[in-house]
């Protein structure tokens, strides 16, 4: 078993990056308080934004152009995540809803652009981002053959990011301002915190964050913009919830999802998995996520105020 | 008040509207000079570089050839249903030739012929059916199917002779007869390269594999990234959007110097492939002639001499499938053995088994 994990490790955790980017976002929009199932969307966004990117740009700058993209991909998606926040924050609309119109949108508008940009619906970006062995750690035996070889940048960018998150949201008074205007935002308000601007920020940082999942897609594995994201915001929320609201959690969800997902794709090739019937492994993380919910429903740590608008006079 | 009056007036308008509608749509039906031809999509966009956009393509040179009006629909789903309803919407809008790509269309296009009689439908790669694989095809409905074995004969060949020695694999779609042929042409393809020209090309059973759907990227560059690993050097894709992925993982080895190949599938997808300047990873790519198939036929409506009633198969007799013209990864001696073996193909001489057999899946 363990031969095979260390076969499918680089291509499951190429599968996972995306994902665990992705549902981040959604952590940091959802513990402010804001419920984001557009997150769907916004990875659509950030994939056509840096496909389109990345072709204007990749036979001037080869190599560079691939960076330029991923940036552009963070800042359109925080901009579009506007929306979002505008509906729900401002207006206080259904978050539910809000999300659901940016997944119908996005998918839409961005078919539209390159349609009408380009002149096709899909997008195809010409190199890819390259893989590397890291230097003396993939000599590590069987940690080094998991972890470090054949890894993407975007890998470690993103690693660092989880990190990051960790700490801003957990170990800085900013974190847990925003940990508490999801929690009982009208509290936050009489300690003096903005609650409008904080899940302003949060909302746009998830908008950055499953924006650039997007486009790490597009740069690793898929290499083709084609106006889905094929589930893959949906699968990141439900990382989220399976992960209970923490880093940790998620980088746990997301790991699962991406190896689970990555061995009923590959199960036929793998002489050692090709016995146990495909749909079972399909269906496999699905399932379980399933029962964890249930077993979880009990102690859910989901943030009290999430979904609820934040209504000043309303004490 | 004048609300009411209003809405009176709408709804009569409406019914006017209704009327003169269904008589424009008898009466057109004589003149087979100038008709408009539509088209209804299958799963996937337009420009798929495969199916629909073959197929469009066909119907749009027939379109400015001809002088002919073109529109295509794209259905929200993939249903019976939603094929139906575009069908339906082409017809009313006065189209009376009506192309459908895909086998999806099986049981539509059944329904569809006895509903609207007087238009004529093509229906590539499937035969109308009533759910029960019982082939009915009228009068005003031609069926077209491709000798995919036959495509996936020749790039077999061609691969195996350029490769000379090692091993390739196979990703398909899903598991369905369009696809399964490619394979298992693909297979004798190989076979035949190895008896007659001395090549040491070998396939195994775990490369030979059937993705379970079309659109599944990830899946696509997983699988081929195993098969690389494995030590595979060329697969031969014929599964949509599964296998972008394979041609993905591909470049992405071949700029880091490994030597590894895609055989592409439906058209030329060359340029697809390339990595660096005008280096590409696909070898060859084993084409069926949708396109094609699709100008012959409102072609052939023009003239008056629409096929209806018929099953057609395109192949190697008239050029219906084949190998791209241009190879820049073949040498010219394989590219010469190739023609000879195209010829042999299409004399007669060497035949190719549409059936599994005692081949891989």
């Amino acid at each position: 078993m363990l031969d095979v994990i260390i076969l499918i490790s680089p291509y499951a955790i190429a599968y996972t990056i995306p994902l665990l980017i992705t549902a981040l976002g959604g952590l940091f929009s959802e513990r402010s308080g804001i419920v984001n199932i557009g997150l769907e969307g916004l990875m659509v966004v950030g994939m056509f934004t840096g496909a389109f990117t990345i072709t204007k740009l990749e036979t001037v700058f080869p190599g560079t152009a691939i960076w330029i993209g991923l940036l552009a991909a963070i800042i359109v998606g925080a901009i579009f995540s506007l929306l979002h926040a505008f509906a729900c924050i401002t207006l206080n609309a259904d978050q539910v809803i809000s999300g659901i119109a940016i997944n119908m949108i996005a998918g839409a508008l961005t078919t539209f652009l390159a349609r009408n940009i380009t002149g096709s619906g899909n997008i195809q970006i010409l190199y890819s981002l390259g893989r590397k062995n890291i230097p003396i750690l993939s000599d590590i035996p069987v940690l080094g053959k998991l972890f470090f070889t054949m890894s993407y940048p975007t890998t470690w960018l993103v690693l660092v990011l989880l990190l990051g998150s960790w700490f801003i949201l957990f170990k800085t008074p900013f974190g847990l301002r925003l940990r508490a205007c999801g929690e009982h935002p009208h509290a936050a308000d009489s300690a003096g915190v903005n609650v409008h601007r904080m899940r302003y920020i949060a909302v746009m940082v998830s908008g950055a964050f499953s924006a650039l999942g997007g486009a790490i897609v597009i740069v690793t594995y898929s290499g083709e913009f084609n106006g889905t994201a094929a589930g893959l915001g949906f699968l990141a929320l439900a990382a989220l919830i399976f992960g209970q609201w923490k880093p940790l959690g998620i980088l746990g969800a997301t790991a699962f999802f991406g190896f689970a997902s990555t061995i009923a794709n590959v199960s036929q090739v793998v002489p050692a998995l090709a016995q146990i019937p495909g749909i079972l492994l399909k269906t496999f993380p699905y399932v379980v996520t399933l029962i964890a919910l249930v077993v979880f429903s009990k102690t859910s740590q989901a943030p009290q105020a999430a979904g609820e608008p934040f209504d000043k006079g309303k004490r | 008040m004048f609300n009411k009056r209003i809405s009176v007036l709408l709804v009569g308008l409406l019914m006017v509207g209704l009327v003169v509608a269904g008589c424009g749509g008898g009466a057109s039906t004589e003149n087979t000079a100038a008709f408009k031809v539509g088209m209804v999509t299958d799963a996937g966009t337009i420009d798929d570089k495969s199916f629909n956009q073959g197929t469009w393509e066909g119907v749009v040179k027939a379109g400015e050839d001809f002088g002919l009006e073109t529109k295509y629909l794209k259905p929200n789903g993939t249903t019976e249903a939603d094929y139906i309803k575009e069908i339906g919407n082409l017809y009313d809008a006065g189209y009376r030739m009506i192309v459908t790509p895909g086998y999806k269309f099986e049981t539509a296009i059944f329904q569809a012929q006895d509903k609207y009689s007087d238009a004529k439908f093509v229906l590539i790669d499937g035969t109308p059916h009533n759910g029960d694989y019982n082939s009915v095809v009228k009068d005003n409905t031609v069926s077209i199917f491709f000798a995919e074995h036959e495509s996936g004969f020749v790039a077999g060949v061609a691969a195996a002779l350029q490769l000379q020695e090692g091993q390739v694999g196979f990703i398909g779609g899903m598991e369905i007869p369009a696809v399964q042929k490619y394979n298992w042409g693909f297979q004798q393809g190989i076979q035949y390269a190895n008896d007659n020209f001395d090549t040491k090309v070998a396939m195994q059973a775990e490369n030979v594999v059937y993705q379970g759907s079309f659109d599944n990227v990830a899946a696509g560059q997983q699988l081929a990234a195993q098969m690389y690993d494995k030590g595979v050097k060329a697969i031969f894709t014929a599964a949509g959007g599964v296998g972008v992925g394979a041609i993905n993982e591909a470049k992405s080895r071949a700029k880091t110097g490994q030597e590894v190949w895609i055989i592409g599938v439906d058209v030329d997808q060359f340029t697809e492939g390339i990595y660096e300047g005008d280096k590409s990873i696909i070898i060859t790519s084993a084409m069926k002639r949708i396109d094609q198939a699709a100008y012959d036929m409102v072609n052939a409506e023009k003239e008056g001499s629409f096929p209806g009633g018929e099953t057609l198969v395109f192949d190697s007799t008239n050029n219906g499938i084949g190998i791209p013209v241009q190879n820049p990864n073949l040498s010219d001696d394989v590219q010469k053995q190739i023609t000879d073996v195209f010829k042999d193909l299409q004399a007669g001489k060497i035949t190719v088994s549409d059936e599994q057999g005692d081949l891989i899946k």
